[in-house]
Order: structure tokens, then sequence, then C-alpha cells
């Protein structure tokens, strides 16, 4: 087992787990306030941490990128995406 | 496909553990509020999307990665059509 492999299968590990962590974050909040945040967080390390697992095996190629632009996508767009959900909570469930 | 690239990898192992995710989905979209259901949805639509980024690299099928790219876009319009209703009160 290479040295590559190694840090493969630890960007793997550890992206897999800030999945999961999330997950039963999810199911553990009470509030839907609260899960928002589980939910955003998924879109930033954990996503990073899987895009970055395929760059150091497939160094700068095509896949690569492509990994890091859903990457970056998924930052993004989650974010707006849970901003606009944060503020539907705050009016319906706080009257805003 | 080879038989290499059919055997179960470090990539697909980590797609099922990610698709697995979709279970506490499930459960608070069933048992949750809408807003609860709202951001279940969210949440999953995140881990299908990286799912399949693993998907791809684990079959060894550089063109899967359009499949991720465009979930990662239309999932934004999707999840933002479904906040919009429910500003709405529809």
């Amino acid at each position: 087992m290479s040295t590559v492999d190694v840090a493969v299968d630890t960007l793997l590990a550890l992206g897999v787990l800030g999945e999961a962590v999330c997950c039963v974050g999810l199911l553990a909040a009470r509030e839907a306030i609260d899960r928002v945040h589980y939910a955003g967080a998924a879109a930033t390390v954990p996503s990073f941490l899987i895009a970055a697992a395929v760059v150091v095996k497939e160094a700068l190629t095509q896949p690569a990128v492509d990994a890091l632009v859903v990457a970056a996508l998924v930052l993004v767009l989650g974010s707006v995406v849970g901003h606009a959900t944060a503020r539907l909570i705050a009016r319906e469930v706080w009257e805003l | 496909m080879g038989r290499e690239a059919t055997a179960l990898n470090a990539w697909l192992a980590a797609a099922t553990a990610v698709l697995a995710g979709l279970v506490p989905c499930g459960a608070v979209a069933l048992r949750g509020s809408r807003l609860d259901a709202l951001v279940a949805l969210e949440l999953a639509t995140t881990l299908v999307t990286l799912a399949l980024v693993l998907l791809a690299q684990g079959f060894a099928r550089p063109a899967y990665y359009s499949v991720a790219l465009a979930l990662a876009g239309l999932g934004f319009v999707g999840n933002l059509v479904f906040v919009r209703f429910l500003e709405r009160g529809e």
C-alpha cells in the first residue's frame, strides 16, 4: 500500500465520517433551525475532503477538476439554500 | 469495465456509507414537520451528489462526473423551489 493509497483512504474516511456526523446531528437535533446547521456543515468540509481524495488519486486531471467543481458548487449553492431555509424558519417559527 | 474496476474498492465502500446517510434523512422527513423535511431534503441532496462523485471514481468512469455536476445545480434549484412554495404557504 503506497503513501498515495493511505492518503486517499484517510481523506475518504474523514469525509465519510464528517457526513455521518452531520446525519446523526440531523437526527438528534430538536428544532429545524438546529438541523439547518448540520445540513450546511455537510456541504462544507466533508465534500472538500472527498474532492481532495480524488485530487490526490488522480492529480490535476479532468476527474479531479470535476470533483473540485462539484465540491465548490455544493458549498456555494448549499450555503444559499441553507440561508433561504433559515430565513423561512425564522419567519414561520419565530415570526420575524 | 474490468474486473478490478467492478470489485468493491474504497470509493464504492465510501459511496455506500454516504448513501446510508439517507436513512436518517428519510426518518426526519417522515416524522418531522415540513420544515424539518425541507432541511432533510437539503442534506440528502448533498449526500447523493457526493455519492455520485464517489461512484464515478469507484467505477473509473470520468463521464459519470457529469451526473454529479448536473445534480449539484438542479438540486439547488429544486430546493429553492420548495423554499419558495413554503414561503407562500402553498
